[in-house]
């Protein structure tokens, strides 16, 4: 890494070293060993995470766990205490104006100014960006579908419409990176769907995105990568399919007596949040009506972690009691419960193939499936898994 | 280029030195690249409802209360009398709205946006401070100036009496444009500190009614009566007399002096201030906010003190040592004011100053103006050291020097002696400025401790005096018990010419020196405590880079390690081909 020394004589010969601006990083954001404190209070301690080029990177973690503590100083508004902040190779400490030229941050519940149109308010920030093309305000309008409503107030907008003219807002300089916080708090549904489909046409557009939200649905949908943020420290961090994999080898690990450590990705925290659950009896509602309780063991008698098991939801359009009596008692099937929708909810440990076996099964005995979902998202799955609910 | 004019690219003339070239180019730059804060205010005050009847409702009030003084005047006053009275009363209603409305309109600008969570948006544009400041100026500017427009024919009545000329009134708008400048700069300055519109607003007409009270009875009646002595056809006593003394008073060096040099003064040092502190207010924490206000102190120490010697040493004074007295006290006033500012000084420049004038290859001067407490506060001591000294020396060659003093060793020895006691106690104020501040938490705590320091050691002896009832007693060497209080400086003059000067004058330097030695001993603890903080904030920093270069080392050393393990196959199978071959 380049470096330039400075020893200042004013200073009494204190040297200290900052990292000559670096073109092309392979990493659009990289926060390394973050502390922040507010007072005497840690907000931040010793987040480290990357965001990779072009990744829609959900930012996770509940009310004042440090998520827009970290977004400000990646939007170069805070000063790190310690550690590095760099956005595409510049230090956010050091080089703020340049960062300030490849971000767009949109605040969480920031304010737009209400007595101008949205061409007017749009034309402002093109100004105050110093963009030298008049037709901008058109290109980002049409993008980000406000053409329509161009001459109306802001005042007389809806909240989702505000926060698109926000998105709007933050496009106009063309920024290769978005730092989005909560993008959707506050949108009614419509507009959450809209929302994602922009920042998903966004992704295609070349952004990187980093989005804060502690609505997991929302991230699952969106994100490739994600960090989860608790109580002030990073709790994992990575590409989502890699947690859960990775979890998931923790969870046989203890499930079978081995060390977790070995099998540990890079940014798993050392000690797991979620400790292995003891086994517990699970209420199985049995064909007819009936209540037979099944233990969670694995074949060799080992109570099986409650983080281990799975949960799958089945949709038929035939009997649903005659599918559970189909199920109950299968290779790798903890518990089979018949909802009241008529849905089926299927405990089980294995692998994917193993929903395949179970579904083939299904219809073999002619059982109409129409739809096989989990019941929590992968990424709802890992945030349970990994923190422990407690905020600061 | 401007979207929200329209306006094309600003393209530049070719190099030209001449005035009007200068001019012409500067216009199309305002033309083309117009302010966009400006332009996007002016837009939204436009849609603004209440603005025009606000405006109405004022020109309305004025114009019937200048009628109703005019009807009721004719019946017994002479036109001319009407129209001196008419312009009087007009100007003096339009100086209050300016000087209220303005920084009212001012202090709502940043606050609001603040508030309303707006103004990170427009810094995270890049747009530079200074840039923002000019646009919130130029826009409240415009608001109150569209006052002053309204106002207008209103005002011009009064000429059309007769006792005041037409370039009287044309002078007199052209002062309420000034005012407004000031409050509306006064008003911004407020606004950038704070996070409350309504708060902004508030603090500012607090602070602006008393200063609008003050500055209309003291500049305006109070100064006409010395205006009225100078120059009898300035009448005395009346409010607005300033516009009337140009065409009045015929033109001398005091024509110059007093109409001329001190208005502009009086004007540029606190409009400077204003816009210093605003820039500074609203640049972040980490960056230089320091060298601007460093620059304002350091012209306006020698401005004022030229202002407070010329008029000395100008005119004839039979007591050199009472002007001299007055200069010192503003000119100490003021660098205790300084003292004050300068407590929002960091203590040391940021990594990010650093890199910056490492980069640019900042001269010492640049990094010597720069943010960094110590420094800061011992330039703002010297600087305001070396006025005093100069007003002593004005003090004493005139005393000793010219025709109208009478008693010259008495007026030269009180000039030094207070000029003494004033030096020393200053320094022992610098110095607890530049400690306190290194021991508080924050800026705020460290004015306030300096201000109780302030109090203490000014107010406390005269207490400790009253309580012990030897001010009663009326003896003047019961007051050598006050001698530690700044004050006793006054009593130390008085007491020059009686019989209790010795022992005076040794309690004095006693008091003096001891507070020269506290200082600099303050001074020095502040230094050494400093440079101990900068060098902690280094160290950690410097460490926590350590940390970082040895991270990237080890994740070079195990991409290397992949690369090779990634290679070794292939290169195994190309050993094997090459051996097969």
């Amino acid at each position: 890494m380049s470096t330039i020394s400075i020893v200042d004589s004013s200073l009494d010969s204190v040297s200290i070293s900052a990292t000559a601006p670096r073109n092309h990083s392979p990493y659009a954001i990289r926060v390394r060993h973050l502390w922040h404190r507010f007072g005497a209070f840690d907000v931040l301690r010793d987040v480290t995470f990357d965001v990779e080029h072009g990744q829609i990177f959900g930012f996770i973690g509940p009310n004042g766990a440090g998520k827009t503590t970290t977004i400000r100083i990646i939007a170069t508004l805070l000063e790190p205490m310690a550690g590095r902040v760099e956005v595409d190779g510049y230090d956010v400490a050091v080089d703020s104006e340049s960062v300030r030229a490849i971000i767009g941050y949109m605040p969480d519940h920031a304010g737009v100014y209400e007595r101008v149109t949205v061409r007017e308010y749009l034309e402002f920030f093109a100004d105050a960006y110093q963009i030298p093309h008049l037709g901008v305000v058109e290109t980002v309008m049409e993008l980000t579908d406000l053409e329509k409503l161009q001459d109306k107030l802001v005042v007389e907008m809806s909240k989702g419409m505000k926060q698109r003219l926000q998105l709007a807002r933050v496009l106009l300089h063309d920024p290769k990176i978005l730092v989005l916080d909560e993008p959707a708090s506050d949108l009614d549904p419509r507009a959450r769907i809209e929302m994602r489909d922009l920042l998903l046409e966004l992704r295609a557009l070349g952004k990187t995105i980093f989005l804060s939200s502690h609505i997991l649905t929302e991230l699952a949908d969106v994100c490739t990568s994600v960090a989860i943020l608790e109580r002030g420290a990073l709790v994992v961090a990575g590409p989502i399919a890699g947690i859960a994999e990775q979890l998931e080898r923790r969870r046989y690990a203890m499930a079978y007596g081995h060390h977790a450590a070995e099998d540990r990705p890079a940014q798993l925290p050392s000690s797991p949040q979620g400790q292995p659950q003891q086994a517990s009896a699970t209420g199985v509602e049995a064909p007819g009506g009936q209540s037979a309780v099944q233990p969670a063991v694995t074949p060799g008698g080992v109570p099986v972690p409650g983080s281990a098991r799975k949960r799958l939801k089945l949709r038929v359009l035939t009997d649903a009691n005659q599918a559970a009596q189909l199920l109950w008692g299968g290779p790798g099937i903890l518990e089979v419960e018949v909802h009241a929708s008529g849905n089926l909810l299927v405990g089980y440990q294995g692998s994917d193939a193993l929903i395949a076996d179970l579904v083939r099964h299904l219809v073999t005995h002619g059982v109409a499936v129409v739809g096989v979902e989990p019941e929590r998202s992968e990424l709802e799955r890992i945030f349970l898994e990994v923190t422990q609910g407690e905020v600061q | 280029m401007s979207a929200q004019t329209g306006t094309p690219s600003f393209v530049p003339s070719p190099p030209s030195s001449r005035a009007v070239d200068l001019a012409r180019t500067s216009l199309r730059r305002v033309r083309n690249n117009p302010n966009p804060i400006w332009i996007r205010e002016l837009r939204q005050a436009a849609r603004l409802g209440r603005t025009p009847i606000i405006l109405m409702t004022i020109t309305a009030l004025v114009a019937l209360l200048m009628t109703a003084i005019g009807g009721i005047m004719s019946v017994a006053a002479s036109p001319s009398t009407i129209g001196i009275t008419l312009f009087h009363t007009f100007f003096s209603l339009a100086f209050f709205v300016v000087t209220l409305l303005g920084p009212a309109l001012a202090a709502n600008s940043v606050a609001s946006e603040r508030e309303g969570r707006t103004w990170e948006a427009v810094i995270l544009t890049g747009l530079p401070p200074k840039t923002i400041a000019r646009g919130k100026f130029l826009s409240a500017f415009t608001n109150i100036s569209m006052y002053i427009v309204m106002l207008a024919p209103v005002g011009a009545l009064s000429f059309l009496f007769g006792g005041v000329t037409a370039l009287e009134v044309v002078v007199a708008f052209f002062f309420l444009f000034l005012f407004a400048l000031l409050g509306v700069a006064f008003g911004l300055a407020i606004s950038s500190a704070l996070a409350s519109g309504r708060t902004a607003i508030l603090l500012s007409l607090l602070l602006a009614f008393p200063l609008t009270l003050v500055a209309y009875l003291g500049l305006g009646v109070g100064l006409s009566v010395a205006a009225n002595d100078a120059w009898p056809a300035v009448i005395g006593g009346a409010p607005v007399w300033l516009p009337t003394a140009y065409e009045r008073a015929p033109f001398s060096l005091e024509y110059i002096t007093f109409l001329v040099v001190i208005p502009i003064a009086g004007l540029t040092v606190p409009a400077w201030f204003f816009y210093e502190i605003t820039v500074a207010n609203l640049t972040s924490l980490t960056d230089d906010r320091a060298t601007g206000l460093k620059r304002w102190y350091v012209v306006m120490v020698p401005l004022l003190t030229a202002a407070i010697v010329i008029p000395v040493v100008t005119l004839g004074n039979g007591k050199p040592s009472g002007s001299i007295m007055v200069g010192v006290s503003i000119l100490f006033s003021f660098v205790v004011f300084a003292f004050f500012v300068f407590q929002g000084d960091a203590i040391g420049p940021s990594r990010r100053v650093l890199v910056h004038w490492e980069r640019k290859k900042a001269s010492q001067l640049t990094r010597f103006m720069g943010p960094g407490l110590v420094k800061t506060i011992s330039l703002v001591f010297v600087l305001g050291s070396v006025g005093i000294l100069v007003l002593a020396v004005a003090g004493v060659a005139v005393s000793l020097l010219s025709p109208h003093v009478t008693d010259r060793q008495l007026e030269a020895e009180r000039v030094v002696a207070f000029v003494e006691y004033a030096a020393t106690y200053l320094l022992f104020l610098g110095g607890f400025a530049a400690w306190i501040r290194t021991k508080a938490s924050t800026s705020g705590v460290a004015r306030v401790l300096l201000l109780v320091a302030i109090f203490l050691s000014a107010a406390g002896p005269w207490i400790v005096a009253a309580i012990a009832g030897v001010i009663s007693e009326g003896s003047d060497e019961a007051l050598i018990v006050a001698a530690p209080s700044p004050f006793f400086a006054f009593v130390l003059v008085g007491m020059l010419d009686k019989a209790q000067r010795g022992l005076a004058t040794i309690v004095g330097v006693i008091c003096s020196s001891a507070w020269a030695l506290i200082g600099l001993g303050l001074f020095a603890a502040a230094s050494v405590r400093a440079k101990r903080i900068i060098h902690e904030h280094f160290a950690m920093l410097s460490e926590s880079e350590k940390m970082l270069a040895q991270e990237d080392e080890e994740l070079q050393r195990m991409d290397l390690q992949q690369q090779n393990l990634d290679s070794a196959p292939e290169n195994a199978l190309v050993g094997q081909g090459e051996s097969g071959a």
